[in-house]
Formats: structure tokens, C-alpha cells, sequence
């Protein structure tokens, strides 16, 4: 299992744009991507629950990524968070 | 941009520094607490250079300047005015404080009785079913299973002054395990039972003021204010102590002196005094019901709950058993009575009426509760927290109590209201009968009519604004139409746009699902069926709702209007509330939104389109509220 942290830096959040790419990036692995704030964990690929978090400028979210492609996914992952969030 | 510039004009515009109680900043606005909200200029805060808009919400004058600029104009900002910088926490409780005096006292009651509330259903409850079950048959009081259980129902009001010592405690920012010692003090078996006392047990002299004022050794069972005020003197004496004393002596002087002047000073002066203002109450309570036509009744029963708020009512048990030991009759129980299940009925209706699922959960088993006698849930889960229904409750209330004084009901014991009163008031059952079945039903009308579920601030602010605008004209929407799992139906009046035309890549490639769009003509968004919010964002330009058929659909309102941080958007319904098809989810000024420079097309867009074999937009050209949207077949 690969995992990561990373802050928000984008001044609106996760919105419904961000969440949708994202929830279609992590659907392109294999692996189960979980992202897990303040105690509150959900699969990425959901997109509405995903939207539903309401992660916001300076909220801190931690990855987790396991299954066969889990190298690759997080890298995926945590690149698209640095040029997007 | 010169942020100094900006500031300077900034602090003109709210009328200097003179007007301005504190400042704050997040990632994108500054957060301003403002002295008189009538010296802001807002029009010439909105030309200030810089500034993207202006809006009061929360009790704070809140102006979006920015991420990444609006650290420095605030850095700017702090120096011209003279203030020092405050964090958010701060600005929130200098909102708090703009709050009228009593009703701050309301809240800091309501916040320290609040979490002791499960303690007293609990006991309570079981108190009143005992009650009701020993009427009914006679020999079970003498069971010991029964003076168990009947140890247990009362235990939480024995102890009672100990509870409400700790929340008072923890309200206050006190040690709560000192607060809690304050309150054993009170009602220390050394001491005698304020019951007992009341039923003439001897007492003693405690303490004497100059020998003009002689203090009895009388526990305070059965008190709630002295209790509250004790435990704020002993916090604030503790919470001087700990900056004064030297850290080294912190741990020993600070609880020892704080409980020995607060025990002292609670015996000798607090207890007495506050004790003697709740009799007081009492006294004038007892003298006004005795006013003949009913209209004392009418009266008492009209503030019965104002006075169970101010925690008076377990002293009229005193007056119940003084009544009992005069002629055997207790006419004040059915005022109890009246008054208790008018504030059930105003939680019912409150339950009935309310589109929000949390309020309806707390208001159903507080309003049932109430119904059997325990009314604290009603009353300040409930009534006192919207207001209007405490409202409403008094009046039932005091027309009950009118019923009650005028057919003569009596009861033959005390301690039992509501429905379990009928096992005592069998001599006067019509009376009794009427006195319920009156106080509910005027109760639960009046609390039905004039309950509205409660706006979040901001939108009542955006309200304000908007209705200050002239009003656009609006499109009635019949819902007396075919209806079809299949179709999604237009959430928005306009004109029909295909996903693929919509002004942004992210939309247009279908990357958050399938759908269509619609360019509106009116800025406003119904919902196209019945289901339920699952996420309302912060901003209000985007709602999730899952529809009851299975579908999720996303209503997005324009292209990039997150960046507007909510101006212009009303959300009418809350995260998480259900909605009925038709109803007004959310509103927007399409005007504003376009100067601004936002485009309103608004995607309706179905986020699990894993579910269905095929997606396809029917609507072509204009679109009415609730015309054939889009078309799906199930996978």
C-alpha cells in the first residue's frame, strides 16, 4: 500500500471540476484509491461523496493506494494534486 | 495593485478605524467585526480597487479580495488601523457578543442545561411511569423491585445541583471536577435536605451576617440557579488564580483557595440570596394563580415555561404538597398539565412541519416526552431554541390552564403530569380531558402557523439584498404533469444546450458524467423529482442530489462561479434534507453573476452513468420548468 498527505493550496477546494477529474483519474487504475480527512474516509472514484467532503483551502487529506497498479496510481495521484489542488 | 491603497480606501469605506471592533483574514476575505454596520459604505467598498465584492454574514462584514493578496492588504490593513491581528476564533466570538445581554444568558443556560438533559429523561422518565403504573395497580408500590426502581428515578433530581455544577463548569472554562465539588457542597448530607427542611425539619444557625441575618444549615436540593451562580464565581476566581499564582504553587493554591472562598461564600451569601429570589418567584407564582375567573390560571399558565427555563419549577413541588396538605386538592398540577403538553404539542407541530431530519428526530421523542410530563427536551431541545414555538406553548398553555381553573380540576397527588395525570385526577376526569386536549390543540395550531425552518445567516443577508433588488417576474411551474422514472425533467427554464456545447472543457468532455445543459432565463433551480440533498456546497452554485429513482444528478450553475464564494446564490434547502419535485432548491441573480463576467449555462449532469445503457438529451431550443430533459434507459 502506497499513502501520502497533501495540503490544498487551491484557494476554492475540491469542487465539483478537481472531483470529477480526479474521480477519473483514479478510475483509470486498478487499485483502490481511498482519500481519508478528519477521520472520514471515502473511495475516490465516488465522485458525490467525494464532492460531498467539502475539502477546502489548507484542509490536509491523506491517500492511500493499494492493488497491483498502486506504484503507478499514487504517483498518478499526487501529481495531479500538485498541478491541480 | 497597491495594497496600501487598497487598505487606506478599505478603512474609509467602513467609516476608519473608530468603527472597527476586530479583523481577521482567511484564504480568500477579510473578516471584519464592525461597531455600527450603518456608518459602512458598501457601495464605495465595492469601487475600492481590488476588492472582487462585498457582503455581511455571521455578524461580520466580509470583503473577498483574493488568495495570495489578501494576507498583504490585511498586513496593510492591521498597521493603518491600529488593531492587532485576530484570529478567526476571535472574530467569530466578537460576532457572539454583539448579542443582546439576555440573550446571551438565555444561551449560556441552555448551553449548561442541554447536555445534562439525558441524565434527566432518564431518571425522569422512568420517574413519571412508575408513577403511572403505581396508580393503576396499587400493590406494586410495595415490591422491592419497585423502591429500586423508584431509587433510580429520582436519583438524577437528588443529585441534581452536582450535574448542573459540572456542565456549569465546563460553560464557564472552570475545572469541572471543582465546579463538581461546589455542587456536592450544596447538597452535603451534613447539611439538611431542603425537603425535609420544607416539611419542618429542624435546621440550625450556619452563620450569622452582623447578627442581622441568620444563614440556616439547609441543603439547596431541588436549586438550580444558586448552583449556576456558585460555579461562576468559582470559576472566575480559578481562572484569575491561575494567572496570578506562580506556576510552582499553581496546582495546590488555586483549587484550595477556589473552593474554599467559593464553598463559603456559596453558603453564606450566594446560596441564601438566589435561593431566596427563586422563592420568590414562587411565592408571587402561588399568590397569582389564586386571582378568581380563570384569569390567574391563565396567566401562570401562559409563563409555567419561561419559569421551567429559568429551572424555578422543581420548587413547586413545595407548593403542590402544601396544597394536598390543606384540602387534599392540587390545583396547580393541572396547570402543570396544560402548560407541559403545550410545549409537547408545539414540538409536535414543529416535528410535522419542519424539512429538516435532524430537527424532526429531536422534536419527535422530546414532543412525546413532554406528552408524559418530562418537558426539558421540549423546551430547551426545541422551543427555546427557535422561539417561536415557546411561544406558541404558552399560549396553549395558558388557555388550558384557564379550562382547568374554570371546571375546578384537582389532582390528588403531585408529581404527575400529562398523560399519566389522568390516574390522578380521576375525581375531575372531564375537566382534566378538556384542560389536555385545549392546551394541545391550541398549542400545536398556533406552533404550526407561525414555525419556519431557519435560514442559514449568509443566505438572509444575500435575501435582503435580493429582495432589495426589484424582483423578477416568476414562472409558475405545474406539477400536475406525466411523469417518468426514465426522463430527467428541466431543473431550470432556458434554452436546451448539448453537454458537448458547454463553454469548458471539464463539462464538455463529459469527465463528471452525462447530460445535458440549460442556458436559464430565470435564475432559479427546481428540483426535476423527489429525493434528497447529498451535498449542498459551501458556495451554493452546485447542488448534489440523489433522486429517489436511483439517480445522482449534479446541478452545476455556470461555468467557474465557484470563484463568487456564494454571492448571488441562495441555497433554500438544506445539506442532507429531502426535497419533493418542484420544489425551489436553489436561487441565483443571474444578472449579477453575469457582470461579474460568468457565464450561467448550468449543467445537469448524472454522475453514475455506470447505471444506464444510454444517456441522451431530448430537449431542443426553449425549455419550461419540468419539460423533457434528457432521456435515460437502465443498463
Amino acid at each position: 500500500m502506497k499513502t501520502f498527505s497533501y495540503t490544498i493550496k487551491d484557494a476554492v477546494g475540491i469542487h465539483a471540476r478537481p472531483a470529477g477529474l480526479l474521480a477519473k483519474l483514479a478510475k483509470t487504475f486498478t487499485s483502490t484509491v481511498t482519500l481519508e480527512k478528519d477521520g472520514k474516509s471515502m473511495n475516490v472514484t465516488k465522485l458525490m461523496m467525494l464532492m460531498g467532503m467539502g475539502i477546502k483551502c489548507g484542509d490536509t487529506v491523506n491517500f492511500s493506494v493499494e492493488g497491483e497498479d498502486e506504484e503507478a496510481a499514487a504517483k498518478a495521484i499526487e501529481d495531479f494534486m500538485k498541478e491541480n489542488l | 495593485m497597491d495594497y496600501k491603497k487598497c487598505a487606506s480606501e478599505i478603512l474609509t469605506g467602513i467609516g476608519g478605524k473608530d468603527n472597527l471592533a476586530s479583523a481577521a483574514h482567511c484564504a480568500t476575505r477579510l473578516r471584519l467585526v464592525i461597531a455600527d454596520n450603518g456608518k459602512v459604505k458598501k457601495a464605495m467598498l465595492e469601487g475600492v480597487d481590488g476588492v472582487k465584492g462585498v457582503f455581511e454574514a455571521a455578524g461580520q462584514l466580509q470583503i473577498i479580495i483574493g488568495t495570495g493578496t489578501v494576507n498583504k492588504v490585511y498586513d496593510e490593513f492591521i498597521a493603518l488601523a491600529g488593531v492587532e491581528a485576530a484570529s478567526k476564533e476571535d472574530v467569530k466570538a466578537a460576532a457572539a457578543a454583539q448579542a443582546p445581554w439576555y440573550k446571551r444568558a438565555i444561551k449560556t443556560l441552555g448551553d449548561i442545561f442541554v447536555p445534562i438533559i439525558p441524565a434527566i429523561v432518564a431518571t425522569g422518565l422512568l420517574n413519571g411511569l412508575l408513577g403511572g403504573l403505581s396508580k393503576a395497580f396499587p400493590g406494586m408500590a410495595d415490591s422491592y423491585i419497585f423502591a429500586l426502581l423508584d431509587m433510580f428515578s429520582n436519583t438524577a433530581l437528588v443529585f441534581l445541583p452536582i450535574l448542573i455544577a459540572v456542565s456549569a463548569a465546563k460553560i464557564f472554562g472552570g475545572n469541572i471536577y471543582l465546579g463538581a465539588v461546589i455542587g456536592m457542597i450544596m447538597i452535603h448530607p451534613n447539611l439538611v435536605n431542603a425537603w425535609s427542611a420544607g416539611s419542618g425539619a429542624q435546621t440550625e444557625t450556619l452563620w450569622s451576617w452582623f447578627g442581622l441575618w441568620n444563614i440556616q444549615n439547609t441543603g439547596y436540593q431541588g436549586h438550580v440557579i444558586p448552583v449556576v451562580i456558585a460555579v461562576l464565581v468559582m470559576c472566575i476566581i480559578e481562572k484569575k488564580l491561575h494567572k496570578i499564582v506562580p506556576e510552582t504553587f499553581d496546582l495546590f493554591v488555586t483549587p484550595l483557595v477556589s473552593v474554599l472562598v467559593t464553598g463559603f461564600l456559596t453558603l453564606t451569601l450566594i446560596g441564601p440570596v438566589f435561593s431566596q429570589l427563586e422563592t420568590w418567584v414562587l411565592s408571587g407564582a402561588k399568590a397569582l394563580i389564586a386571582i378568581p375567573f380563570g384569569i390567574g390560571a391563565f396567566i401562570m399558565g401562559g409563563v409555567y415555561a419561561p419559569t421551567v427555563v429559568a429551572g424555578v419549577h422543581h420548587m413547586y413541588n413545595a407548593i403542590e404538597l402544601a396544597m394536598l396538605a390543606d384540602n387534599g386538592q392540587n390545583t396547580w398540577m393541572p396547570i402543570a398539565t396544560a402548560a407541559n403538553v403545550a410545549q409537547g404539542a408545539a414540538a409536535l407541530a414543529v416535528a410535522f412541519k419542519t424539512r429538516n431530519k435532524k430537527v424532526r428526530s429531536m422534536a419527535l421523542p422530546a414532543s412525546l416526552s413532554a406528552f408524559m410530563g418530562i418537558t426539558e427536551p421540549a423546551i430547551f431541545g426545541v422551543n427555546v431554541r427557535y422561539g417561536k414555538p415557546l411561544v406558541a406553548g404558552m399560549i396553549g398553555g395558558a388557555c388550558g390552564a384557564a379550562v382547568a381553573s374554570l371546571m375546578n380540576v384537582y389532582a390528588t397527588a403531585n408529581g404527575v403530569t400529562g398523560i399519566f395525570g389522568f390516574l390522578i385526577t380521576t375525581e375531575t376526569f372531564v375537566g382534566y380531558l378538556l384542560t389536555f386536549v385545549i392546551a394541545t390543540v391550541v398549542a400545536f395550531a398556533i406552533s404550526y402557523f407561525i414555525y419556519r425552518d431557519e435560514v442559514p445567516a449568509a443566505d438572509n443577508a444575500q435575501k435582503d439584498a435580493d429582495q432589495a433588488g426589484a424582483a423578477p417576474a416568476e414562472t409558475a411551474i405545474d406539477l400536475n404533469r406525466a411523469f417518468d422514472e426514465q426522463i430527467v425533467y428541466a431543473p431550470l427554464k432556458g434554452t436546451a444546450v448539448a453537454m458537448a456545447d458547454v463553454p469548458d472543457e471539464t463539462f464538455a468532455a463529459e469527465v463528471l458524467g452525462l447530460g445535458a445543459a440549460v442556458d436559464p432565463v430565470e435564475g432559479k433551480v427546481i428540483a426535476p423529482a423527489d429525493g434528497e440533498v447529498s451535498t449542498l456546497f459551501d458556495t451554493h452554485h452546485a447542488i448534489g442530489l440523489a433522486l429517489d429513482n436511483g439517480m445522482e444528478l449534479l446541478i452545476h450553475i455556470g461555468i467557474n462561479t465557484v470563484e463568487l464564494n456564494g454571492e448571488g446564490f441562495t441555497a433554500h434547502i438544506a445539506d442532507g434534507e429531502r426535497f419533493k419535485r418542484g420544489q425551489t432548491l436553489i436561487t441565483f441573480d443571474k444578472a449579477l453573476i453575469e457582470s461579474k463576467g460568468y457565464k450561467t449555462v448550468t449543467p445537469v449532469i448524472i454522475t453514475n452513468p455506470d447505471d444506464y445503457a444510454e444517456v441522451k438529451k431530448v430537449a431542443e431550443g426553449s425549455v419550461d420548468f419540468l419539460d423533457q430533459l434528457i432521456e435515460t434507459k437502465k443498463g
